[in-house]
């Protein structure tokens, strides 16, 4: 016998059955799209954003991340079981899909029948158990939320419709199946190719082929309308993540990574600076919250969230979301509150683990933008000092801007205005230059250059805060200044290269300067002398030692820089205990986003949480690569009385102690 | 400001080399009640004064940017070799004919902190001169200052405009220029006057030198061991002092 079934098998393929199921579809689909332009039309209140340049690229990243649900299975344990559920899911849509080919289109035009034969098993095996591996991970989703219910998962009624619809849709699907081969195939060798239909055949067998016809007939129709039920449905509840998250991956943000707009302060049109309404985000920013599943993931991993502030990367998003659809002329600010604004360090947990290529920073840092630029507002007055102090001083402890280099006067370090003929050049940051623990960093990095042979020069006192901590805050004005000065200073003295101790230094002259003709090359230390070590011109005699790392979130996350320091680490002889949550998972030391300026007084502190994971680790060493972590830390530490179990270095102090 | 502060080679007055320039801080408190006024007020025109070399032009952008109206540089290279009376008499007579209702100036100066110039200006205007204000609320011409006195005592003070204030830190809190304000700030009018035509009195008063004193004995830091410390605490107090014996 031939392998295949017959389609509409006891419907008949007459009109009585065709029309009503294709007019359904029909009228499905066109509630599915008109759903979906009301939902444009709130899209287009918000500015114009290009991003569909580069398409190929983009519909490359879409099906990648769709199709591999790459960015799901980031997170192991629900994200294995959403991209099993929907390639199963996927399956029994591409099979449906199959069958009205043939059945309306290739059989009824052409009497071309495809679904027979070898291919009719395989397509039988694999829609079966499709349907199977839905149906279980489905179920795992349901215990998950509903009875482990994992902290801050929030379930709404789109969530129990979700559930029950598609397993309602599965559930039918089977004993459709079942009921069809308990008449037709019960006995025959193709029944062992839909395992899961056979369990049911047997199971529903004993009805008698009249009801059984019956309950076949009443399941289909059913079946329709809640296959009907849910595509109308997409637009209206969080099924819309099908298309919008799908889409996210398409405008998602090519980079470079961490990047924000350099806002045009001479525009002389511009009489708003930042976002404090809906209208002044662009289209891409409302669309991130039609793209949100709340997940959660973002608000899992956030540092300001686990330390009980009040910001959640997830909740400003549903916000933007909320105002733009409900109240979009209503403030923005008010809405979010400017304690969970300022809170952000732009770490960018959020964003590096989003599945839905949701950009949370950005927004943050616009709103910040508003309050700063159009109301003179900061987290605090210590803030507001240092802004001050960053203005006239270009560093803002306050200190004189001419005793920038003394630190490095007692080493032979010139300036470049001495001496211009160096072969890079170290940009040394505020903290390096003025604070005294972290001048330790500067020197060291100034005595393993000279033991290579490096010839280093500074900009001393003519040096200027790169502008990070202010231009995160929102303060692009004061940021685009300093940013002028420094940049003009490096091409005039003819810069060849560039090197930075600080991770946020690093980031905004790689990166930001761009933007504002700035090309030179740059490396953050850690690349620099991992790369001198490798040529053999920084000669090192390691002695073992226990500690754990922190990746900053600027030299991590932000670019992907993990190897270079362990590589200097284990050169040196460490044995490396990695805290849980290190690399992209790294917890933020509580600096960045210009936090190392403001006072903490939410919450508990950031810093003291991951001291307390270093200390855990046991290995009693607590190494990093940046100033500002380096402060946190040695901040957390004291504060947290640890000073007998955990001591923090940065890899320049450890490497410098192993000088050959 | 904490910068390596040299006497100049004259041996009178800071060397500027080196030194970063900014808004006297007791003038931004002054520069902010004005602006709090005019807010106030609504119908008022806020003039901002300061004299000194062409670079003070971009700190009293600063004060022009936060709300003043107009500015009005008083170009002089010499200005840190004038005596208060002169600074004030260089006020006075710009101001003497605009009709101020109210003139804030800062308490004094960091650099100089003589405290003299804002109330020698009043007197030279016949206004009535409040110091030291800590707070400050105008209606319809009443003035209402608090003071800051010794041993932290207030004290209310009531008078009429046209008035002068010396602006103690604390008044308020100056704000931070918003970016538009800071743009408008730049098309702002910022008249340049000559010293000449406004300095008609001379100098009361002369500075003969300016020095860095010279150390007697400093502090001494112990570190390490608590216990330690303590020994060499007790050797110190044995040996240097009495206290011990």
């Amino acid at each position: 016998m031939e392998f295949t079934r017959e389609i509409y098998w006891n419907l008949g393929k007459g009109a009585g059955t065709l029309i009503p199921m294709y007019a359904s579809a029909c009228i499905a689909i066109a509630v599915l799209a008109w759903g979906f332009l009301q939902r444009v039309k709130v899209y287009r209140q918000a500015q114009p954003l290009n991003r569909t340049d580069n398409l190929g690229e983009r519909i490359a990243g879409l099906v990648k991340a769709v199709l591999l649900q790459t960015k799901v299975l980031a997170v192991r344990g629900p994200g294995i079981a959403h991209a099993l559920f929907f390639w199963g899911f996927f399956c029994l849509f591409i099979g449906t899909c199959l069958v009205a080919l043939q059945a309306d289109f290739t059989d009824l035009f052409f009497g071309v029948k495809f679904l027979k034969g070898p291919f009719y098993l395989l397509f039988s095996i694999v829609l079966d158990l499709a349907g199977l591996v839905a149906m279980v991970m489905l179920a795992g989703l349901f215990v998950r939320r509903y009875l482990v219910r994992p902290d801050g998962l929030e379930s709404k009624v789109d969530d129990a419709v979700m559930h029950g619809l598609l397993f309602a849709i599965l559930l039918t699907g089977f004993f459709i199946e079942g009921a069809r081969m308990a008449v037709t195939e019960l006995g025959t060798p193709l029944a062992l190719w839909s395992p899961v239909g056979l369990m049911v055949a047997k199971a529903v067998a004993s009805l008698g082929e009249a009801s059984l016809r019956n309950l076949h007939l009443g399941l289909w129709w059913l079946h329709l309308v809640l296959v009907v039920g849910f595509i109308m449905l997409i637009p209206f509840t969080k099924f819309r993540h099908i298309f919008t998250t799908s889409a996210n991956y398409l405008f998602a943000d090519q980079g470079p990574r961490g990047n924000l707009v350099t806002l045009d302060l001479e525009d002389e049109a511009a009489e708003t600076f930042g976002v404090a309404e809906i209208a002044e985000f662009t289209w891409k920013d409302v669309f991130d919250a039609d793209a949100c599943t709340l997940c959660k993931r973002c608000q899992d991993r956030c540092p300001a969230y686990a330390t009980d502030k009040p910001l959640s990367p997830m909740k400003v998003v549903a916000q933007i979301g909320e105002l733009a659809f409900e109240k979009p002329e209503a403030n923005l600010i008010a809405t979010v509150s400017k304690d969970a604004l300022w809170a952000c360090t732009t770490c960018r947990a959020c964003q590096e683990i989003c599945p839905a290529a949701i950009e949370h920073v950005n927004k943050i840092v616009d709103m910040r933008r508003n309050l700063v630029l159009m109301a003179g507002e900061f987290p605090g007055e210590e803030v507001t000092v240092a802004a001050d102090n960053i203005e006239v001083n270009g560093n803002p402890f306050g200190l004189g801007y001419a005793t920038r280099g003394d630190w490095a006067e007692a080493l032979g370090v010139k300036p470049l205005a001495e001496d211009p003929e160096v072969d890079i050049l170290y940009f040394v940051g505020c903290y390096a230059s003025f604070d005294k623990r972290n001048i330790k960093i500067a020197t060291s990095f100034i005595k393993l250059c000279q033991a290579a042979g490096v010839k280093v020069g500074i900009l001393g006192k003519e040096e200027k805060c790169c502008g990070d901590p202010v231009r995160k805050l929102g303060n692009e004005y004061l940021y685009q200044a300093q940013a002028a000065e420094n940049i003009e200073l490096m091409k005039r003295y003819n810069v060849k290269k560039v090197v930075t101790t600080c991770p946020h230094c690093f980031n905004t002259l790689a990166k930001d300067y761009r933007d504002l003709d700035f090309a030179l090359e740059v490396e953050h230390y850690t690349v620099f002398l991992e790369q001198l070590v490798t040529r053999g011109a920084l000669k090192l005699s390691a002695s073992s030692f226990d500690c754990t790392y922190h990746d900053s979130c600027y030299l991590g996350r932000y670019n992907d820089l993990y190897e270079q320091p362990r590589a200097l680490l284990h050169v040196a002889g460490g044995k490396l205990i990695e805290m849980s949550k290190h690399e992209r998972e790294s917890f933020c030391c509580g600096a960045g986003g210009g936090r190392i300026l403001a006072e903490e007084n939410l919450g508990e502190r950031i810093a003291n949480k991951r001291v307390g994971m270093a200390d855990a680790t046991g290995t009693g060493l607590l190494v990093s690569s940046c100033p500002f972590c380096l402060t946190m830390f040695e901040d957390g530490i004291k504060g947290l009385e640890k000073d007998e179990s955990l001591v923090a270095k940065d890899i320049t102090e450890i490497l410098v102690e192993r000088l050959s | 400001m904490e910068s390596k502060f040299k006497v100049n080679t004259e041996g009178k007055w800071y060397d500027n080399v080196d030194l970063a320039w900014r808004m006297n801080e007791y003038d931004e408190f002054a520069v902010e009640q004005a602006v709090q006024v005019k807010d106030q007020v609504g119908e008022a025109d806020v003039t901002v004064l300061s004299i000194g070399i062409d670079k003070v032009k971009e700190t009293m952008k600063k004060a022009l940017a936060m709300g003043c109206d107009r500015g009005v540089h008083v170009n002089d290279d010499a200005s840190y070799a004038k005596d208060p009376f002169e600074i004030a008499s260089i006020i006075a007579a710009f101001a003497r004919d605009k009709g101020f209702d109210l003139i804030f100036t800062g308490m004094q100066s960091q650099d100089r902190g003589s405290a003299q110039v804002g109330v020698l200006v009043a007197e030279m205007l016949g206004l009535p001169s409040v110091s030291t204000i800590v707070d400050f609320a105008f209606d319809n011409g009443q003035i209402t200052a608090k003071r800051e006195l010794e041993g932290g005592l207030r004290a209310i003070i009531k008078t009429q405009a046209p008035a002068l204030l010396t602006c103690q830190l604390g008044l308020n809190t100056p704000r931070y220029p918003t970016l538009p304000n800071i743009m408008k700030a730049k098309k702002k009018e910022l008249l340049t006057l000559e010293v000449a035509t406004l300095l008609q009195d001379g100098a009361r008063q002369e500075t003969v030198k300016m020095y860095v004193p010279e150390k007697k004995g400093g502090g001494l830091v112990l570190e390490g061991d608590v216990g330690a410390i303590a020994d060499q605490l007790v050797q110190i107090l044995k040996e240097k002092t009495g206290v011990l014996a």
